[in-house]
């Protein structure tokens, strides 16, 4: 056993955190923010591309598709500073879709995308969820229909460039974030209606989002950013941007589910480190907030489950390190530290006190208003990308073979 | 980092499980807690031809030299299998006080015998003003020429009634020290303490009990400061013999709980069921990591009090919530006291409350924070 950092990781942690130190600004994280945790237009793409010319956005990839060929320690690292400093951390393209382009894609799909992902020039937004299909993914119905040249000629709709095959694309995606700022679209979408087994229908492709026929309309989420409703009106998509094999997308969506599904707590370390500030500062009723007792044990609470996050989120690069896929761990780390991370912006606006309401911006909003916003945010984070219930259906079923509920 | 045992520690674990499902069934450790030793002899001198009594010890004294890490790796098992015996009071609380605080000649002296399973030794700290705070030790220890004679009662002395030695603090005029007792002194007298666990835990009462100055255990009026390291590297081992006491109840309540069938169905297949078990199995996994985590530094030799009162806090809680919701999910038949489950959730307490609790231990990891 070895629960520390090799020297060379320590080594890369202080370069990373100097210079996100040095590079991100306020007006980065009011983008941040604003952005979902994405890399918003102006100064999220900026940083990214600078992190991704040292090649540390995609730092596991092999050194031809812009990565450092590096372990998954080291990209586990990297993101846990980049959410620390308050960098954009909610990248699709280099965090969820580009790995599955590098298990999956074809070669000219990769010498297509990776490059730039991995540079940060390109970013994707992903198109799963639906009115119908959130928790349970396999009742998507967004239609993509095989057009062959023959009928896409019959159709007389093609025009006169689009001589190849293509897939023609008719439904509804509903929060799909960061698709209104996104360059593509990572869609599933239904090529077998017919098939019984619904979970085998799905194929996952790339959608170029400038592509005629799309309309995105926007939602506003309890935290203040936005998220998207994408409506897909015949809208035509190369069957070169097909991932993997047709009718395999619903598997390759959950197998990268188990390699992605992650959480780093970098950003609710720091607002801990603020917030222990605070009560060393902050006196309330003549006393200061950190000789509370009740205080003091729930910042120590915290400081414990903090560290558990930690451990788990460390504990899925040792399994991807080893070769191995994440089972349950993944699941039990998203679940685990998006709980602690709302625990604790709500542990905050309660030491902070009736201040704790207040909004960033207001001059009385202690902590800059973060805990606040992570409250709000809280309630997303742990719905999305998988709500803890259904985090916890993946450990019982997968985790611990249990079986099937009925029905 | 690496999440994994070496191969060596693997090997130590699956002898250690074999060793403890043959030797040490749940039967027996039902029968000990009516039997007055409260274990059996040959079943400690098996553990003492194996070298487990000695493993952490140094080699030149008897020892096998093995680290805290692989302590920690038997102690799991031994968690695991509800271990009875003094093993945790000798090797732990005692020997890991005697090699960090005692003279040359008592190291000589006791850790080989200790080892070869000759003496048993225990800790006498908690009083009955129920601290763990071992600043405030109220029994008196008052020099007489080349004696200290002392005076008062400890609480949950383990195993007294079989140890040679007791090792007690007591106050002199120079504060909190730590005295090295023969139990064969005629002024000390132990009565066994009613338990949720049914555990031998002693009341001794020490009645102006001569003890010589040679038998003073580091420095005089010290011992609150070097005891206080000593029980935090007891917390940590305390909180991986509790990992080792909640995976057996998670095991049982799956294999439970896929089997039974009500309304038609295994009860497993019910969504509140298997969220009892998710939450079990996230207790574990945490538990897990972060008792190691504090193990392994032990090991390393780097600062550990941080991750020391992390674990204790969040172990006494964790291991009590597995049991809990244990109980909730097979029902009725955990509840009987010939199931194994009892056994856990009992132990689970008396756990929670031995070396402070959470709430003890989160205002020890706030004093870390430098709150």
């Amino acid at each position: 056993m070895n629960f520390g950092f090799t020297l060379e990781e320590e080594k890369l942690r202080q370069e990373v955190h100097d210079f996100l130190r040095k590079e991100v600004a306020p007006e980065l994280i009011a983008e941040v923010v604003e952005y979902s945790g994405g890399a918003g237009p102006v100064h999220g793409r900026r940083i990214i591309q600078k992190m991704g010319a040292r090649g540390w956005l995609c730092p596991t990839w092999p050194k031809e598709y812009g990565g450092i060929n590096s372990s998954e320690m080291v990209g586990f690292i990297i993101r846990d500073e980049m959410t620390y400093a308050g960098a954009p951390v909610s990248l699709v393209g280099a965090t969820m879709a580009g790995p599955t382009i590098l298990r999956l894609g074809s070669d000219e799909l990769k010498k297509e995308y990776l490059p730039r992902i991995a540079r940060g020039e390109i970013e994707m937004a992903l198109g799963y969820t639906e009115p119908q299909a959130g928790s349970d993914l396999a009742a998507l119905e967004l239609r993509a229909e095989d057009m062959t040249e023959a009928q896409a000629t019959d159709k007389g709709e093609v025009e006169a460039e689009d001589k190849g095959d293509y897939f023609l694309l008719n439904g509804q995606k509903m929060f799909n974030t960061h698709a209104h700022f996104a360059d593509y679209h990572w869609l599933g979408a239904r090529t077998d209606p017919t098939t019984p087994k619904r979970h085998r229908g799905i194929s996952l492709m790339i959608v170029d989002l400038k592509s005629r026929g799309i309309t995105i309309r926007n939602m506003t989420t309890i935290a203040g950013w936005k998220t998207n409703e994408v409506f897909y009106d015949n809208v035509k998509v190369p069957k070169r941007n097909l991932v993997g094999e047709k009718n395999k997308g619903f598997y390759y969506i959950m197998t990268a589910l188990d390699f992605e599904r992650m959480f780093p707590v970098g950003s609710f370390r720091r607002i801990f480190d603020e917030l222990i500030e605070y009560t060393k500062e902050t006196k309330r009723d003549g006393k200061l907030l950190s000789q509370d007792l009740v205080i003091r044990q729930k910042l120590a609470e915290m400081a414990i489950e903090l560290e558990l996050s930690s451990l788990l989120y460390y504990q899925l690069a040792y399994i991807l390190d080893k070769g191995e896929v994440p089972n349950y761990q993944s699941s039990m780390q998203k679940m685990f530290a998006t709980e602690t991370a709302h625990r604790l912006a709500d542990i905050a606006t309660q030491i902070i006190g009736p201040l704790g309401q207040l909004q960033s911006g207001s001059r009385w909003a202690p902590l800059h208003g973060e805990a606040e916003l992570h409250y709000r945010w809280g309630f997303i984070e742990t719905v999305y990308a998988g709500t803890s219930e259904i985090m916890r259906n993946i450990i019982a079923l997968r985790g611990l073979g249990l079986p099937l509920p009925l029905g | 980092m690496n999440f994994g045992l070496s191969e060596q520690q693997e090997m130590l674990k699956k002898m250690a499980r074999d060793f403890l499902a043959t030797e040490c069934p749940k039967s027996l450790v039902k029968q000990m807690v009516s039997n007055e030793r409260g274990y059996p002899l040959e079943l400690w001198d098996k553990m003492a031809d194996l070298g487990w009594i000695g493993l952490a010890f140094p080699e030149k004294y008897g020892g096998t030299g093995g680290s805290f890490l692989d302590l920690a790796v038997l102690l799991e098992e031994m968690g695991r299998a509800c271990l009875p015996g003094p093993f945790f009071c000798t090797v732990v609380l005692s020997g890991m006080t005697i090699i960090e605080m005692g003279s040359e000649n008592q190291k000589q002296e006791l850790l080989p015998k200790i080892a070869q399973g000759k003496l048993i030794v225990t800790l006498a700290l908690t009083e009955p003003g129920g601290s763990y705070n071992i600043d405030k030790v109220t029994v008196k220890a008052v020099a007489d020429g080349n004696d200290y004679i002392i005076s008062g009662t400890k609480l949950f002395v383990p195993y007294a009634h079989v140890a040679d030695y007791i090792i007690c603090a007591a106050k002199t005029t120079n504060g909190v020290t730590l005295f090295l007792v023969d139990t064969k002194n005629p002024g000390i007298r132990y009565t066994l303490l009613k338990t949720i666990d049914g555990d031998k835990q002693f009341d001794v009462v020490f009645n102006k009990v001569k003890v010589s100055k040679k038998n003073i255990l580091g420095k005089e009026g010290q011992g609150n400061i070097q005891l206080r390291e000593v029980l935090r590297k007891a917390a940590v081992a305390k909180c991986i013999e509790m990992v080792g006491g909640a995976q057996p109840v998670l095991e049982m309540t799956v294999d439970y709980v896929k089997d039974r069938k009500q309304f038609g169905v295994p009860v497993g297949s019910f969504q509140a069921i298997q969220h009892h078990c998710a939450n079990m199995l996230t207790d574990i996994d945490t538990s897990r990591f972060i008792s190691y985590k504090a193990a392994w530094k032990i090991s390393e030799k780097l600062p550990y009090a941080t991750e020391a009162a992390m674990a204790k806090a969040w172990v006494s809680d964790a291991y009590k919530r597995v049991t809990k919701l244990g109980h909730q999910s097979i029902g009725g038949v955990s509840l009987m006291e010939d199931h194994d489950m009892p056994l856990y959730s009992k132990r689970a307490k008396a756990a929670e409350l031995m070396l402070g609790d959470a709430d003890f231990h989160r205002e020890i990891l706030a004093q870390e924070l430098r709150l």
